[in-house]
């Protein structure tokens, strides 16, 4: 039986939210700052406006949904999803005040692909965007990716009990240290680090390849977040194609595959478990797919002719594949060239990569390694099951930090999440051919909004349906929480209309 | 006397046919050996057709200029907001921007002096040169290498008005979190449990 919520179980997910909100209008202060430092006046104030609204629905949530209960699993789940959908609407206040969208509508497109680490954007003139525009575009996909509710738990939620309880609604299993606040702040740590070390190596080869001093540091910070995060945003419209550098792309890549890499890993190996690299499931997974995915992008590259060289399948084969598998959308190539210049088959190859994604616990998006491995261990140890005696027990196990043997109700989990990446997938392609799209652009749009990749084949634009922006914000919203969340926010939706109707006849 | 007037009219008359011929098919000739004007809308779409051929683009050079010894990368921009950006008013095309890497020699670069961003439109150029569809020298980039770049048109400065309306907004929202904020504080002193006071 669903219970109907009460009016104290909407005020403890009212007040999540607006902690969350808060979160929003502090991590807006960094734009302000680079907006104010480059006298950029309007843009400061758009994003003053953005910090004010933020502060007027954290206080209001504050006053209306003040209450001493604490988070049950239903309240994180729900305060995960719904604090995603608020804060992309106020996120949208300042790229909607900057000018450059036609529509609001556009605008939380952008907001949901920032957050989402997807990287597809509606943003119009961006090589005419000021620079704290561009700060808060990849600061979003930075936060997005270590999650906006891990940023929230670090600064806003300390001494609720009920933190885990979110912290894992947002998609994220692993506890990386016994106490959740302690996991995110590790997460931070994790990232910021990275943030320092991998600014720094591009900053170097931008200088080398004559960048100004300033731009190429504002450039170096802005692609780090794009490629740690697997966002993929990048601060102008050509996006690595700009640069012209191996070496840049070379660094991006690194970074943006050790950024795709599940926290845990990362907390593994920066504790000393260095051997974890070779033995973690995901990392095998990963090296099995994209190695699978460069022999097919090799096969269709050879039947095209283009690309020929060495060189030239590193960098407009090998890194956008790469770029795809681990949902980052970062790109060397223009949009229509996946359709005109890659041929059908390495096209395909980029969107199986793109589908089956990066790891768990981790910026990117898709089905994710961990569920790969599960999986293929799985078949495995049916076919092993079939052709061993019938009374043999044949018990399969996956490494992941530590060794973790296969149940019915593990594969279930990840056999259900994997069918309902394909639901979104199938629905986007479907809805795109409808609209008269080329099947292929598609289906390679569908796959990169649901795995939050953002390689577009040109069906992106700000001139699709707006149904379709509409579907698109959906299932990379849903692709990045991983369904769960989703599914609880509707549920309870319908919860609370159903007990408005219980009450009527009540009475 | 009449018959010499006869011949030199004549005589003229074959002279105008003459240049009426040389002004027609020596500019036909000339643009049969000239690049083709292109928009970069085109050689995207359709790069097969234009690969190895040389082409003439106009458009705002935009970003950087970025030095690699005696050659250089500039992004030449060639859309609607190539003429007036969206910083101008302009309205909106319907896509982000339509530009191309091009590669050229550092003394037709020196020209360039203004590069399209935020607080610049950058300076108008035509560029002409050879389209590469996959550049084997840049590996496989998509680019133009440049035989000269001629500057049409020097940027200028994009003037941002001081926006009025939205201090105003962002000052009604402040009074707004004032009167809040107090409400919550009076609140907070009163009722909630410490957990909640963080």
């Amino acid at each position: 039986m669903i219970l109907r919520p009460s009016r104290e179980d909407v005020k403890v997910i009212g007040w999540g939210v607006g902690r969350v909100i808060l979160g929003v209008g502090l991590i807006m202060t960094v734009p302000l700052a680079v907006s104010l430092l480059s006298t950029e006046w309007n843009a400061a104030l758009d994003f003053l406006v953005g910090i004010l609204a933020c502060v007027v629905f954290w206080l209001i949530m504050e006053l209306v949904c003040a209450t001493e209960r604490d988070f049950r699993w239903s309240h994180g789940l729900i305060v995960a999803s719904g604090g995603w959908l608020v804060a992309m609407v106020f996120g949208a206040i300042p790229h909607y005040l900057s000018g450059h969208f036609k529509s609001f509508l556009d605008a939380c497109f952008d907001l949901m692909s920032g957050y989402t680490t997807t990287g597809l954007f509606l943003l119009q003139d961006l090589d005419h965007a000021s620079h704290g525009l561009n700060m808060w575009r990849h600061l979003l996909t930075y936060a997005g990716g270590q999650g906006i509710i891990v940023i929230a738990l670090t600064f806003l939620f300390a001494g609720t009990a009920g933190a885990f309880k979110i912290y894992v609604s947002e998609g994220k299993e692993e506890k990386l240290l016994p106490n959740v606040l302690g996991t995110a702040r590790a997460i931070w740590m994790i990232s910021l680090t990275y943030l320092v070390v991998g600014s720094a190596f591009i900053w170097v080869f931008l200088l080398k390849e004559g960048m100004p001093v300033i731009r190429s540091a504002l450039h170096s910070i802005w692609l780090f977040m794009g490629a740690w995060s697997t966002g993929g945003f990048a601060p102008q419209s050509l996006n690595l194609l700009y640069y012209h550098s191996f070496w840049v792309e070379l660094v991006t890549l690194a970074i943006f595959v050790i950024g795709s890499f599940n926290f845990a890993l990362h907390y593994a190996v920066w504790t000393g478990n260095r051997r974890e690299i070779y033995r973690n499931v995901e990392v095998r997974s990963f090296a099995t797919t994209i190695l699978l995915g460069t022999v097919m992008l090799s096969i269709g590259f050879g039947k095209f002719g283009l690309f020929r060289g060495l060189g030239e399948f590193f960098r407009k084969g090998f890194y956008n594949l790469a770029s795809a598998h681990t949902t980052t959308g970062n790109s060397t190539i223009y949009s229509v060239s996946f359709l005109r210049e890659f041929g059908f088959i390495a096209m395909w190859a980029v969107i199986l990569v793109m589908a089956i994604g990066a790891s768990a616990c981790s910026t990117g998006g898709g089905f994710k390694g961990l569920r790969m491995g599960i999986v293929f261990r799985y078949l495995r140890g049916e076919v092993r099951r079939i052709i061993s005696p019938e009374t043999a027990v044949v018990p399969e196990k996956i490494h992941h930090v530590r060794d973790v043997w296969l149940d019915d109700a593990m594969v279930k989990g990840a056999m259900f999440i994997i069918i309902c990446y394909v639901v979104i997938y199938a629905l986007g392609a479907m809805l795109g051919v409808l609209y008269g799209y080329d099947p292929n652009v598609a289906f390679f749009d569908a796959v990169s909004a649901g795995s939050n990749t953002g390689l577009s084949a040109g069906l992106v634009s700000p001139l699709m349906p707006a149904a379709l922006k509409v579907y698109y914000i959906f299932a990379m919203w849903a692709g990045r929480l991983e369904f769960m969340s989703v599914i609880a926010l509707f549920s309870f939706g319908g919860a609370l209309l159903r007990g408005r109707k219980a009450g009527r006849k009540a009475r | 006397m009449k018959g010499r007037r006869v011949r030199t009219r004549g005589f003229f008359r074959i002279l105008a046919a003459f240049a009426v011929l040389v002004a027609t098919v020596f500019p036909w000739c000339g643009t049969a050996q000239a690049a083709e004007e292109v928009s970069v809308e085109d050689l995207i779409s359709e790069m097969q057709k234009y690969d190895g051929r040389e082409v003439e683009i106009t458009g705002e050079a935009i970003g950087d200029v970025m030095m690699r010894g005696d050659y250089g990368w500039i992004t030449v921009n060639n859309d609607a907001y190539a003429v007036t950006s969206v910083e101008e008013g302009r309205d909106f095309a319907g896509y982000s921007n339509l530009g191309i890497a091009v590669w050229a020699p550092r003394d037709e670069l020196k020209g360039i002096q203004v590069l399209g961003g935020y607080k610049n439109k950058g300076d108008e150029v035509r560029v002409k040169g050879v389209f590469h569809r996959a550049c084997p020298e840049h590996g496989g980039d998509s680019d133009i290498h440049a035989v000269s770049i001629e500057v049409l048109e020097r940027g200028r400065a994009i003037p941002h008005p001081f926006a009025w309306w939205k201090l105003i907004l962002a000052l009604a929202l402040a009074a707004v979190a004032l009167a809040l904020a107090s409400m919550w504080r009076k609140r907070t002193a009163s009722s909630l449990s410490p957990a909640r006071r963080s």
